[in-house]
């Protein structure tokens, strides 16, 4: 079974402005009327259940700072045929919308979507064009 | 819950599903398809063993336990999750389905369920890593099937779990500690599988809701294979707590020649960082 989705998929995400499940504590530990978009390079994929988590590392300047980026589960991740090798980008730039942590943590977010140089994406929860 | 206690437990299982893995194919009447994929659930015949009860061998797909393709290159979004409506387009696959259901407690246990259930992040015993317990754990998504036993084969988010399940006539074990899956025995009515599972510890939920047992826990599963799916249904009995037997959700698996591969360590961090209590739906 391919389970590959193409843009039409996403487009009709955006054009419903639909969400992912509500009753799930997403929401209760990460902020979604503070969406934020981060630039960095991926260095490390943690690759756990219940969560995923991307270290996603942020220039400014001379300083560079870590971001702890937490995702879905790993069978959700593999059902789509994503694997920790696509996640990881190749040490490109990669774009991620993310919602930050409701109690505060610095530099703790829960992604949204992932984009890569060339334009291919994954979004792994809402849809940061629909929530906008 | 001890991280070592978790490691021990896994380590053991993974070698146990590499023997069976061995097994399974050394057994199987079961031909591999060349293609990935669940496979038509028209297409057939339901195959038997050489003993004549049907063959249940295989990777059953009950939602968590296969594998895509997604783009990894142009201008293409994959829609891995938050896609609506879930199951369409397939990257939304992983998407929730309907829970399990939930039983009905006695009355004077109501508010212990309420109790638990306002406070699942902190007290469910499976959302810190620990065994999800039967039923909870849901369908197995391997079965090996062998004259006299058939194994179950989980790949769970708190880990790889197994179940041996004698099909000989023999009883219950009188020599093992209660445990998180209990013990079970199984035997054939017709071309239904027939598990009883009893000897449970009392750490772990039915469901996410605060769903408690008690050690008095009897879990009946019945497994029916048609063509290329199994009807799994499940009841319920703990007469301790329960005001009458809980029948699950039924669910359908289906056949698919993809196979289990080692799943990634259960490492809880996330819900500390949760504010308002909200629930956390975990449907296996």
């Amino acid at each position: 079974m391919n389970l590959r989705l193409v843009a039409a998929a996403a487009a009709f995400a955006v054009a419903t402005g639909t969400q992912a499940s509500a009753h799930h504590s997403v929401e209760g530990a990460f902020e979604p009327t503070k969406r934020m978009q981060l630039t960095g390079v991926i260095s490390k994929v943690q690759w756990t259940n219940p969560h995923i988590y991307l270290y996603l590392d942020v220039k400014d300047g001379a300083n560079v700072t870590t971001w702890e980026l937490e995702t879905i589960p790993t069978a959700a991740m593999r059902r789509a045929g994503v694997t920790m090798k696509m996640l990881m980008g190749g040490g490109q730039t990669v774009v991620v919308d993310a919602y930050p942590a409701r109690d505060g943590t610095k530099n703790l977010a829960f992604i949204l979507r992932v984009t890569y140089p060339d334009g291919h994406s994954y979004q792994l929860y809402n849809n940061p064009d629909a929530t906008r | 819950m001890t991280r070592q206690h978790f490691w021990n437990g896994s380590a053991t299982a993974l070698v146990v599903i590499g023997v069976l893995w061995m097994l399974t194919h050394a057994t199987s009447a079961q031909t591999p398809a060349a293609a990935a994929g669940t496979k038509s659930e028209a297409a057939a015949s339901t195959p038997k063993m050489p003993d004549g009860k049907p063959d249940l061998n295989g990777t059953w797909d009950n939602g968590r336990s296969t594998f895509g393709f997604a783009a990894n290159a142009g201008n293409v979004t994959t829609c891995v999750f938050g896609c609506q409506p879930f199951g369409q387009g397939g990257g939304a696959a992983a998407g929730p389905r309907p829970g399990p259901g939930r039983p009905v407690y006695k009355p004077e246990f109501v508010s212990k369920v309420k109790m638990l259930d306002d406070q699942q992040v902190k007290l469910d015993p499976a959302l810190y890593c620990k065994p999800p317990g039967l039923p909870r754990i849901g369908p197995p998504d391997k079965i090996v099937q062998t004259p006299g036993q058939v194994v179950f084969l989980y790949d769970d988010l708190s880990g790889a779990f197994f179940r041996i399940v004698p099909t000989d006539g023999r009883r219950h074990r009188a020599d093992v500690d209660p445990t998180y899956l209990g013990d079970s025995v199984g035997h054939w009515e017709g071309d239904t599988l027939v598990i009883e599972a009893t000897n449970f510890n009392d750490d772990s939920w039915l469901g996410d809701n605060g769903l408690f047992h008690t050690t008095n826990l009897k879990v009946t599963e019945r497994l029916r294979r048609t063509g290329n799916t199994i009807a799994y249904t499940v009841t319920v009995e703990d007469p301790a707590v329960l005001a009458a037997p809980w029948a699950m959700r039924p669910r359908t698996l289906s056949l698919t020649d993809q196979e289990l591969i080692e799943p990634a360590p259960c490492v809880e961090k996330s819900l500390e960082h949760v504010l308002d209590g909200t629930h956390h739906d975990n449907a296996r």
